[in-house]
Formats: structure tokens, C-alpha cells, sequence
């Protein structure tokens, strides 16, 4: 069956299809509420920055970032059930995926780790710079960026 | 009763009954003569559990259900541990949380051996698999019936359809057994038992 290739990461178990299915119910609606649309987080010179050899490190910190901050308090924006049950599929495959990126921590392997926090870091600082509604908002949506990106190590 | 108040009593005895990752949640009904009790049932995942604690989710089937079990396979989206809650409802009294003593997680759910058909279409060994859905691989391992005879696997993407092996040679007898595989879970089933068909014809 497939899997996901994040560098040396194998990640089985996690069926990208339901990922995109469930975001896909309820993207309309998330997006409907972003009104910054002139700003993007996920912004394609960091997407694209990130090498084969970085990107365990990168999808673990963003991911963790969508678990710990971005679905967290988005979570208490929404009572909506549709969108209650999405993000439960969402977050706990996503908690799936998190426990399976075991990246090794050789010391060489120093400047690829430092490279992709950095990536990491202009997403978040992109992300801090706006409010904080509105950076939640605008996370969420760009899910399907997310899900697009993540499918090229999907094999 | 509570201050002269008639108590709905929760629903007992909660447990899952899981099988080929189908998973159904069956508690003992609450029995008022003459009722008829409802039963809402929620969920959280282990995201819920760890970030979110207050959150639990309405079951996608069962918000509302008159039956003692409730078909959860629906709200149990990722191979993460779940906590499950039920409770009844009779007209305006709603009885008290039962919550499920251990968490549930899809990895614990019993893979029977598939199903099979073996048949042939002229000369041509064929089988069919049993449907489980889109979550089901299936290995077949096949062999012609004689000694030293070497073993065959073909992997199967979904049942239910009817699957072309091999060409077979007059008069020889073939064997086949199947297992499946959930890539969710990573986890497969014990073999079926193998069955035979044998072609007419003078051996070559």
C-alpha cells in the first residue's frame, strides 16, 4: 500500500485520501471566513526551500504547530458538527503521523534540521504577524496547500 | 430517585465489538415498562483527550438511536486510542454519562481469513475475493497440486471482483489461499483455507 516519504521518515497507516476528504467537507465554509486573501502562510518560496532531506524535519514542526496552536484554538471558534468531525479526523491522523517521524539526529544532519526550522520559522512568523482570529482563519484554510504539498511525498 | 425526582439510570456494560474493521459499540438497555428510551453516544479521538478534554463529539449515526448498540465505524477516523460515552433519554430526563472503561483503537480489530471463490474460465484460473471494503488488500498465494511445486503471491487491490491468476495446463490440479492486509492498521489476517480446482485434459 502507500506511504508517506519524508526524507528517510516512512509514515504507513495514514490514507492521505480520508485526510483530503475530510478537509474537503468543510473547506467552503473555513474558507469563506479568511478575508485576508492578499496574505499566504504557506507561502510557495518556503515550500519550495524545503529539500527531500528536510522535510521530516519541517512537516513534524508544522504539523505540531496545527495541533498544539492552530487546531486548538480554532477548535473554540466552532461548535459546527460537520466541522467538529473533520478536524477529529484531521488532528488524530495527524497525531498518527507526528508519532511515526523518527528523524535520526546525526550530527551532520545538523544543517538540515537548521534549514528546515528556518522555513518553519517564516511560516510562523508570517503567521504571528497577523491577528490572531485571522491567522487561525487563514491556517485552517490553507489546509489544502498543506494536504498538496504533503502528497508529493506520498508514494 | 433524587429529591423525589424519578433518575433515568445510565446505560451498563459498555463494550465494542470490532471485526474487520467494522466496530459497533453495545451497551445494556435501560428498561423503564411501557417506554421508550433514546441513546446519544459521543466520541473523542486521542486529540480530544490530550488538547481538548472538554470536546466530545456526537456520533455520526447514533445522536439519537432507540437500539442498544450503535455502528461507530464512521467516527473512528484515524488509528489513534477513542473514548466513547453514552447516554439515555426518555422524554425530558436524561440519564447520567457512561463512559467505555478501556479506549478503543481500531488496531485491535479481529481480521477473519477472506472469503473465496475459485473457478475457472476455460483454461484460465480465476478467483474472487470477499468484498470488506476500501480499507482491504488481499494476498493470494496459488500452486500447481504437485510435489516440489513453487509458490505464487499476487497481491489484490479490492474484493468483490473476479480476478484472472493464471493460465492452467490440461489435467494439472491447482491450489490457492488467501489472506488480507489493512494498511491502516498494518495488520493481515490469518490464511483461508486453501481450495483446488483441477482442469480436464490429458496432462502434457
Amino acid at each position: 500500500g502507500q506511504e508517506f516519504r519524508f526524507g528517510h521518515c516512512r509514515v504507513q497507516g495514514v490514507e492521505l485520501q480520508k485526510l483530503r476528504k475530510a478537509f474537503w467537507t468543510v473547506k467552503d465554509t473555513v474558507q469563506a471566513q479568511d478575508h485576508n486573501t492578499s496574505v499566504r502562510l504557506l507561502r510557495k518560496e518556503i515550500l519550495q526551500n524545503v529539500s527531500d532531506a528536510e522535510s521530516c524535519y519541517f512537516i513534524r514542526s508544522l504539523l505540531k504547530f496545527y495541533l498544539k496552536t492552530v487546531f486548538k484554538n480554532y477548535y473554540n471558534k466552532t461548535t459546527e458538527l460537520q466541522i467538529l468531525r473533520s478536524f477529529s479526523t484531521l488532528t488524530n491522523n495527524f497525531i498518527v503521523i507526528i508519532s511515526k517521524l523518527q528523524p535520526s539526529e546525526e550530527n551532520e544532519m545538523f544543517s538540515i534540521i537548521e534549514s528546515a526550522h528556518r522555513q518553519f520559522l517564516h511560516f510562523q512568523g508570517a503567521f504571528k504577524q497577523l491577528d490572531t482570529d485571522a491567522a487561525l482563519t487563514k491556517a485552517i484554510g490553507e489546509m489544502d496547500i498543506l494536504l498538496t504539498w504533503m502528497e508529493k511525498y506520498y508514494q | 430517585l433524587a429529591d423525589g425526582v424519578a433518575v433515568l439510570p445510565a446505560p451498563q456494560n459498555l463494550s465494542v465489538h470490532s471485526a474487520n474493521m467494522k466496530h459497533l459499540l453495545t451497551w445494556s438497555p435501560v428498561v423503564v415498562p411501557g417506554e421508550i428510551i433514546y441513546y446519544s453516544v459521543e466520541y473523542q479521538g486521542e486529540y480530544e483527550i490530550l488538547y481538548l478534554s472538554h470536546l466530545w463529539i456526537p456520533s455520526h449515526w447514533c445522536s439519537s438511536t432507540k437500539g442498544p448498540q450503535c455502528d461507530i465505524t464512521d467516527d473512528i477516523t484515524a488509528t489513534v486510542q477513542y473514548n466513547l460515552r453514552v447516554r439515555a433519554t426518555l422524554g425530558s430526563q436524561t440519564s447520567a454519562w457512561s463512559t467505555l472503561e478501556h479506549p478503543f483503537n481500531r488496531n485491535s480489530t479481529i481480521l477473519t481469513p477472506p472469503k473465496i471463490k475459485v473457478t475457472k474460465d476455460g483454461f484460465h484460473l480465476v478467483i474472487e475475493l470477499e468484498d470488506l471494503g476500501p480499507q482491504f488488500e488481499f494476498y493470494v498465494v496459488y500452486w500447481r497440486n504437485e510435489p516440489g511445486a513453487k509458490e505464487h503471491v499476487q497481491v489484490v487491490k479490492s474484493g468483490g471482483i473476479p480476478v484472472h491468476l493464471e493460465t492452467m495446463e490440461p489435467g494439472a490440479r491447482y491450489c490457492m489461499k488467501a489472506q488480507t492486509f489493512v494498511k491502516a492498521i498494518e495488520r493481515h489476517s490469518a490464511f483461508s483455507q486453501a481450495e483446488c480446482i483441477e482442469v480436464q485434459g490429458d496432462a502434457l
